[in-house]
């Protein structure tokens, strides 16, 4: 990590010995580089949809199988499986199923009288959104999470409310939520480092080139472009700092939200 | 106090350990890449002039890496040594998808391999600071270049460095379906390199006929359906905008810019009449797939075996895998003349690089020169799928071929040689590879992606684009 700080500072190709050019690395980052921008914005796009999405439908899950049916660690075994599979092959498998004219996706689509499904991974417009999709294969980690705390809450507090008069959706808004709050605290953060972080599933599903047209072009496969494919590991490492910096103010904004709407059971508020 | 000790203590244990995880790092290489023992590879053991200078040869840039393959360069690597007391060459061979990572962290290393490749000129240009200048080499030897194709020597000649001599060539032509043509009812096109009425213009007209929609009707029909594209006449898979449009003979060949590399010529008429050409192709005429048909075609592995295009452009490197045990008949065409009424036929080529700062480059010098050399090159080029660069041996590798695929003109091979792009469309200029996603992403994936109203437009944006990196590396290099 030393190294990494020393080399954001250097003009630095791998073959000769890195030069010493001060912060115009970071310069060059902030004020003249439109694909550190863009590359930005690409991340934060794929975390706005993927954060929440990710974290909604992990608990949904969780609460469905925090219910009492027949074969239900058959079901949470299901559910949890694809979450370890590796992400080279979910990206292979999701690119084939969403290939506009050979994936299964789109005429299952049409089947359903949906005349003209999106182009996906071909469509600049969809190609974030697709990605979003695939990444909630991996949702059942997240769900695992949830199921532990859901389990963890005292059957008396449902009680007590259903005996104060508390209908079902009261006892999930009132009871379930508050007492699941340091979970989603915690799938939260991790959801948030690994969405600043993502990268080989799009790197597998579009080669490395982050197409098409540069929609797919996060931010760490910018990094890795820079590092591997333009020999700029001054540059590269200078991002991979802001990065670091990013996540970090990011995660310390969701610690400092924390106290406003996670509750610790046995906690006494001042 | 207490706590005070206690942090110091830790402090120091978090550095004594950064320090060592440092040090190992090259341990954990090793256990996770046997293949690639790093330790074995560099000079530095070589140095000792008692032993046998050591020679790795780095396989996995590009071809090398099939299991036959492997042997015959390990059975190559054995003829090597045996006729050599001083050097031992072996390969070592890395898997294609990580040997760009690999490559590097052993250059970054301070111990890099002795010979790159077989790798194009691509690889030339993509590492080109890291490839040591052989010129002085080839003049201290007074190395004989003439039974060398000419412009194949050109392919690694630089006004700085030369980088590469010649070990294979790989020219391109159209390889046609006869039984397409035979079911459609139209004369094959042309394997005579005079014939000037096989042009662009030509090409369209034919692969338009040969384009079929799941009814049945082709692209000329008024009840063609272009959203149920079935076959296309046309493709030309696996290049990039700078390949494509050499077929249009633009100034500067394979590279769009003058010749000391300082303006860029993207917005060239040339290049303004191939991208409206190739518009049309796709999204007008239909002879040529879009992105979503390109995902078809690359998805069957073979665009050619498996039937999806009646012709097909690509080089000799794709005879070895794709012309076995095909259920149809088929020839090779030339190179149509461009709408100038000139012709140039792009070509590949692989040779060995050497990496400048290994430590024993003369030896790798000799082990290039081994297998370039007249009595090694066709066994070299018959593992790689290359044609000789040797004038000398055509005749003994066209038999070869002849032996292998059977009766067809091999002339059109051969005589695409004669149109080759130089420069090449995969040499370097000023910051190549960002100049390479600015045409691969903003024309010519655009083209693929979408109908663009004005290409004209998107040439010049490109255009300024390239030049401002043109002149943000000369302005920190000249």
């Amino acid at each position: 990590m030393i190294a990494s700080l020393y080399f954001s500072f250097t003009k630095y190709n791998i073959i000769d010995p890195p030069t010493w050019i001060g912060l115009r690395n970071y310069q060059r980052m902030l004020f003249e580089d439109p694909l550190f921008w863009h590359s930005l914005q690409r991340t934060l796009y794929y975390a706005a949809l993927a954060l929440p999405l990710g974290l909604l439908f992990g608990l949904f899950l969780a609460i469905l199988l925090n219910q009492k049916i027949p074969g239900v660690n058959l079901w949470r075994t299901a559910y949890f499986l694809p979450s370890v599979v590796a992400g080279v092959a979910v990206s292979l498998l999701f690119v084939r199923l969403f290939n506009p004219r050979v994936g299964l996706i789109n005429p299952f689509l049409m089947s359903i009288g949906i005349e003209n499904p999106p182009g996906w991974m071909n469509d600049p417009n969809w190609s974030i959104p697709t990605l979003v999709i695939m990444s909630l294969w991996g949702v059942g980690g997240g769900m695992i999470i949830y199921l532990a705390g859901l389990q963890g809450i005292p059957t008396a507090l449902y009680e007590a409310a259903k005996i104060d008069g508390a209908g079902t959706w009261h006892r999930f808004r009132h009871v379930t939520i508050p007492m699941i709050t340091p979970v989603i605290f915690y799938n939260l953060v991790m959801g948030l480092i690994g969405s600043f972080q993502y990268f080989t599933e799009v790197y597998v599903a579009t080669s490395g080139n982050g197409g098409p047209l540069r929609s797919t072009l996060v931010y760490n496969l910018y990094l890795y472009q820079n590092a591997f494919k333009y020999f700029e590991m001054g540059y590269a490492s200078s991002l991979a700092w802001f990065l670091l910096l990013l996540t970090l103010v990011a995660t310390l904004l969701v610690f400092r939200s924390s106290p406003f709407w996670v509750f610790y059971e046995g906690e006494v508020r001042k | 106090m207490k706590n005070k000790t206690l942090f110091l203590l830790l402090g120091i244990l978090l550095v004594v350990s950064m320090m060592l995880a440092a040090c190992g790092g090259s341990t954990a290489e090793e256990t996770t890449a046997p293949e690639a023992p790093v330790e074995e590879t560099g000079g530095e053991k070589a140095a000792a002039p008692a032993e046998k200078v050591k020679v790795s040869v780095f396989v996995g840039l590009g071809t090398g890496t099939d299991p036959d393959q492997i042997a015959a360069q390990e059975a190559l690597a054995e003829k090597f040594n045996a006729e050599h007391t001083d050097i031992e060459m072996e390969f070592m061979i890395v898997p294609n998808d990580e040997s760009g990572e690999r490559l590097v962290a052993m250059v970054s290393g301070g111990n890099p391999p002795g010979l790159v490749g077989p790798g194009g000129v691509d690889v030339a240009a993509t590492y080109f600071d890291l490839w040591l200048d052989i010129g002085p080499m080839i003049e201290k030897d007074n190395l004989d270049l003439s039974d060398f194709y000419g412009a194949a020597v050109e392919m690694y000649n630089y006004p700085e460095k030369t980088v590469g001599l010649p070990l294979g060539v790989f020219p391109s032509f159209i390889f046609y379906n006869k039984d397409k043509f035979d079911a459609a009812g139209l004369a094959y096109p042309t394997a005579d390199y005079g014939d000037t009425s096989w042009d662009v213009a030509a090409l369209r007209e034919l692969a338009m006929k040969l384009t079929f929609d799941e009814n049945g009707n082709d692209a000329t029909s008024p009840d063609f359906d272009a959203t149920k594209i079935a076959e296309w006449g046309f493709n030309d898979s696996w290049t990039d905008l700078r390949g494509f449009m050499t077929r249009f003979d633009p100034p500067g060949a394979g590279r769009p810019t003058t010749p000391d590399m300082k303006t860029a010529l993207i917005n060239s008429d040339e290049y303004k009449y191939g991208l409206d050409w190739l518009n049309k192709a796709i999204w007008v005429d239909h002879f040529i797939a879009d992105s979503a048909g390109q995902q078809i075609i690359d998805a069957a592995n073979d665009p050619f075996g498996s039937e999806l295009v009646a012709m097909f452009y690509s080089h000799t490197w794709f005879m070895p895998e794709g012309l076995v045990d095909l259920p149809f008949e088929y020839d090779f065409a030339v190179a149509p003349f461009s709408q100038k009424g000139t012709r140039m036929a792009r070509v590949h080529a692989d040779t060995f690089y050497i990496p400048k700062n290994f430590a024993n480059p003369e030896a790798s010098w000799e082990v290039l020169k081994w297998l370039t050399s007249p009595e090694n090159i066709v066994e070299v080029c018959l593992i790689y799928g290359c044609l000789p660069a040797r004038q000398s041996v055509a005749d003994e590798y066209t038999a070869q071929m002849e032996a292998r695929y059977g009766e067809h003109d091999y002339s059109v091979i051969y005589g695409a040689i004669d149109y080759l792009d130089n420069p090449h469309h995969e040499s370097w200029m000023p910051n190549v590879e960002r100049v390479g996603d600015i045409l691969q992403s903003d024309v010519y994936d655009l083209v693929f992606t979408e109908p663009v109203d004005d290409t004209d437009a998107l040439l010049e944006d490109a255009n300024t684009a390239v030049q401002a990196l043109f002149d943000e590396y000369w302005a920190e290099n000249e």
